[in-house]
């Protein structure tokens, strides 16, 4: 990995602006435009998803239950099946050139799981891997997701650590398209409201030491003059 | 995950950069992910292929390969139309661990330009690329 990586925190951003943001760093990463990784923290409004297989089916209620509760259903290109992502779950997106820095697939998602487990572990919660079902577990409870994509050898999409959110929109789906995954959060696993701010800290600092990288501050805007100076680039030439 | 040199690269194979193979049959070339690509994805649970009679150019995205909760783009070593796919992956997505090169293979193409084979690495140039 290098060694420094740039970092923002979005805050609360629509899921399909903070996609197509994605996308753009993405492919400016592919194209060497970006000259480190970077990685996105933030949180999303309620809105479900689905993987690359679809997962449609997975929805347990109807069309205009759905509807009336104002949550969208956005088909995405990530791993896994459908899922549900919602204020107070700490999601955490790094646009990273694995295959520049030689990391294998299964490692990089093996150390995403490794910064989940050590942050619950600070708070006295106990997780586990399972391979048959990645993420990370509390006894037979997700409290954990991961579902990443990769572009010419760059991840896309991330982690998902369920924090304070309300767990309730998850019974109205099949997470991961599996009859019986429940899903828990810190807050219920501690009995008490915790902070994002002091999660998310622990997530930064753990992330880092995982990875053995640093984490340089930068900011939404930042990120777009990046990628506007990488626009004006494109034009000069094109003219 | 095995060392570089356990990795297998048959000789009459042509790779490309991005970790796919391919291999001449008469007109047409049959194509697949190496040995090095399906041990650093883990265990395949699922392979999205392109319907027979797509045509793609070279570099461009055919399908993708979903291991560990990480979904893979797959790109084409040379561009042309898809006249086979091997369907037998639907059910059992793990062939492409267990036999790269032969049951795992995933499409078969005719060639719009043959000579775009010549462009790809040999199996001990694309060994050196990988050591980088």
């Amino acid at each position: 990995m290098n060694d420094r990586c740039l970092y923002v925190d979005l805050g609360l951003i629509e899921y399909r602006q903070a996609w197509n943001l994605q996308t753009e760093l993405v492919d400016a990463r592919i194209k060497k435009d970006v000259p480190s990784d970077i990685v996105l923290f933030l949180e999303h409004p309620p809105v479900f998803t689905l993987g690359r297989r679809g997962g449609d089916e997975n929805l347990l209620v109807s069309e205009s239950f759905l509807e009336k509760s104002g949550i969208s259903v956005v088909p995405v290109e990530r791993g896994g099946n459908i899922t549900y992502h919602g204020p107070g779950q700490l999601v955490v997106y790094p646009i990273m050139d694995l295959q520049a820095a030689r990391v294998a697939v299964v490692d990089f998602v093996e150390t995403l799981e490794e910064v989940m487990l050590q942050t619950v572990a600070f708070w006295g919660i106990t997780a586990e891997r399972n391979p048959a079902n990645r993420g990370i577990w509390v006894d037979d409870k997700k409290i954990g997701s991961i579902g990443i994509a990769l572009r010419k050898g760059v991840s896309f999409h991330g982690l998902a650590l369920n924090v304070n959110l309300d767990l309730a929109p998850f019974s109205w789906i099949q997470p991961c398209g599996l009859p019986d995954v429940r899903m828990t959060s810190m807050k219920q696993e501690l009995s008490r409201e915790i902070s994002m701010n002091t999660v998310r800290e622990s997530v930064k600092k753990n992330f880092e030491s995982v990875f053995g990288i640093r984490l340089v501050g930068s900011s939404y805007a930042g990120l777009k003059d990046i990628l506007k100076s990488r626009k004006n680039e494109l034009t000069i030439i094109s003219i | 995950m095995k060392e570089l040199s356990e990795i297998n690269l048959p000789d009459d194979l042509r790779y490309a950069e991005s970790h796919e193979w391919a291999k001449s049959a008469g007109d047409t070339l049959k194509i697949g992910i190496t040995d090095y690509a399906q041990d650093q994805l883990g265990d395949i649970v699922f392979v999205e292929l392109p319907d027979v009679g797509d045509s793609f150019e070279k570099g461009e995205e055919f399908g993708t390969v979903e291991s560990v909760k990480a979904v893979s783009e797959l790109y084409m070593p040379v561009g042309g139309e898809v006249v086979a796919v091997n369907s037998v992956l639907e059910d059992s997505p793990e062939l492409v661990n267990n036999s790269p090169y032969s049951d795992g293979w995933m499409i078969e193409v005719k060639p719009d330009n043959p000579s775009e084979m010549d462009d790809l690495l040999t199996g001990d140039a694309y060994l050196e690329k990988l050591k980088g």
